[in-house]
């Protein structure tokens, strides 16, 4: 069975709602290098291992729940700070955002698709 | 007072010259603390919006107000997002406030062509019979009315309002409250009399110089060498002097040159720079004998945007050399001497003036304070930075003493807040129009005008006099 997506329609083919990232692709600057092992001096920029396809679903999950985090109205604002900044200031104020954000950012350090929000991309 | 204490000491001028030219020591600096760190700005970036001061302005103030609101209407009132009011419920709901104003310079408005307008001309009071307030929380907004005085408020308080939605949508006011005085800390004030001078508006470079020799006999008072040696004892008392902005006039911006094609302007020199010089002479005179504290104002070659940094210590080649010159943030926050010290140069209230109907200065002063924001109207009407993580101008503790500087007039009051709260509020005249600074003493926290006047051509006495 394959799937249609000849017609456009606002549930799409999964039954979700259409995204912009179905027309436009999330592109991620990275050097997807095997070889690259931890603590070795590369003159590069930062190398991030390649993902094994188990943890392409984990990014995956981890970057729905870092957008779940820049659309919840109770921390305020999301654009034109990065996310982590964001954090900072949701737990400086006393709103107690959720660590397991924090812990994600930290992961991912340098990722744009991570530190950024979602809108990051359109002018201001 | 000044003139008693000169009175019951020593010899007047009227006495032969003593043997020995007697010196005086200034009072010594006991503690002196600048709090204005969170008025300084790092790296600076403009790719933010104003939403970020808007919502940190709500988030910090909402718990403040909401033990208010408790204090004053009982614990047990209901508290309401805007998203969960229901008709004729009587509750307390707690946003920003926002002003819509018919008369409000609009730049939308000046370019359209449509409307082929001229651009509006300065007023002084731009309210109008028609003004609206609409209170806004984190997601929704509601027009108010009722028992609330539209003229006096402006766009962005936050205060907490007590009373009712009706069918059509508005919000019935029954009762407001503000946040009020914030926790004092005690004050620890010298036991002897010290004094604090508070100057401001020096505008030099205005072209006149009518206020020179008053600027002059200032410096002279303040460095005691002026009058018998009562005046000069007591000069000695004076442990700081604080200019609070616009030192230069207004005529140094001039917009001509500013306007006009570079390849015009290349041999004219900006109006500021002599201004700047003169200033430095001045600073020189007075740093050489007592701690100044220098606040850039509205006039002054520093940025627009509140909080205004200090000026660059380049532009003062000579009194930069001395210690005891410190150039400051405006507003500006200081512990001296154990007392606190927050004022501004005085663009908060004269904006807050604009935009409502209240006409005195030291009103408005009060009114910021009980509000709990320095100037509610950044960044609105009043250019202001794009905070993020804090607003730093929300009062955190309050002050002893609470000035703002380029008045009409000098007037002072004091406050006593609810928790027992004293604060001196003091507004300072400026100095080329009244010739008029402000004496305050740190040990009873009083507060006493000090005017210097000279020959004018039209006087027929020729009295240079100095009262108080």
């Amino acid at each position: 069975m394959s799937w249609r997506r000849s017609q456009p329609s606002p549930l799409g083919a999964m039954g979700r709602k259409r995204l912009i990232t179905d027309s436009f692709q999330v592109v991620k600057r990275q050097h997807r290098d095997p070889d690259t092992k931890e603590g070795s001096l590369q003159p590069e920029a930062v190398l991030v291992p390649a993902e094994s396809p188990t943890d392409s679903s984990l990014h995956s999950a981890q970057l729905e729940m870092l957008k779940q985090f820049d659309l919840s109205w109770e921390y305020g604002p999301c654009t034109g700070i990065t996310r982590l900044q964001r954090w900072e200031r949701a737990e400086s104020l006393g709103l107690s955002p959720p660590l397991m954000v924090r812990e994600t950012l930290l992961e991912h350090v340098g990722d744009p698709s991570f530190m950024h929000c979602l809108w990051h991309d359109y002018p201001l | 007072m000044f003139s008693e204490q000169a009175a019951r000491t020593a010899q007047g001028l009227l006495a032969p010259p003593s043997a020995e030219a007697s010196t005086f020591a200034r009072v010594p600096v006991s503690t002196y603390v600048n709090c204005s760190q969170h008025f300084r700005l790092g790296e600076r970036s403009f790719n933010r919006q104003y939403a970020h001061i808007y919502a940190t302005r709500l988030i910090q103030m909402r718990p403040l107000l909401l033990e208010r609101a408790r204090q004053k209407w009982g614990s047990g009132i209901a508290v309401r997002k805007l998203c969960e009011l229901q008709t004729a419920e009587k509750c307390c709901i707690v946003g920003t406030l926002f002003k819509s104003m018919q008369l409000q310079p609009s730049i939308l408005r000046e370019i359209s062509e449509e409307h082929n307008l001229l651009p509006q001309p300065p007023r002084t009071k731009y309210i109008h019979q028609s003004d609206e307030l609409i209170l806004e929380d984190e997601l929704q907004r509601i027009k108010l009315e009722g028992a609330i005085d539209i003229q006096k408020l402006v766009t962005g308080t936050i205060l907490a309002l007590y009373g009712s939605e009706r069918e059509d949508g508005r919000f019935v006011v029954e009762d407001h409250c503000f946040a009020d005085l914030p926790r004092q800390l005690p004050r620890r004030g010298p036991s002897t009399d010290r004094f604090v001078l508070l100057v401001s508006g020096l505008g030099l470079g205005g072209g006149s110089g009518e206020s020179f020799l008053g600027m002059q006999l200032l410096v002279d008072v303040v460095t005691g060498q002026l009058g018998a040696e009562g005046e000069q004892s007591c000069a000695a008392q004076i442990s700081r002097v604080i200019l609070a902005g616009n030192l230069l006039s207004q005529n140094t911006q001039n917009k001509d040159t500013i306007n006009k094609a570079k390849y015009l302007t290349k041999k004219t020199q900006a109006a500021s720079v002599e201004a700047v010089k003169m200033l430095d002479e001045i600073l020189l005179q007075l740093s050489t004998s007592v701690p100044v504290d220098v606040m850039p104002g509205e006039f002054d070659p520093t940025n627009y945007t509140l909080p205004q940094q200090p000026l660059h210590h380049c532009m003062f080649p000579l009194a930069g050399a001395y210690s005891t010159l410190q150039l400051v943030t405006n507003p500006y926050q200081a512990d001296i001497d154990g007392v606190r010290f927050l004022g501004t140069s005085g663009q908060n209230v004269s904006d807050i003036f604009k935009y409502s109907s209240m006409e005195d200065y030291l009103e408005i002063l009060e009114w910021t304070l009980r509000v709990g924001h320095l100037s509610p109207t950044a960044p609105d009407t009043l250019g202001c930075y794009p905070f993020y993580k804090t607003d730093p101008f929300i009062f955190t503790d309050c002050p002893h003493v609470y000035f703002c500087g380029n008045a009409p007039s000098f007037r002072s009051k004091e406050l006593t807040g609810v928790d027992g709260q004293q604060v001196l509020l003091v507004t300072i005249p400026d100095f080329s129009a009244t010739q008029t600074a402000c004496l305050i003493n740190l040990r009873n926290l009083t507060c006493q005008p000090i005017s210097f006047s000279g020959f004018s051509a039209d006087e027929d006495e020729g009295e240079m006099e100095i009262s108080h």
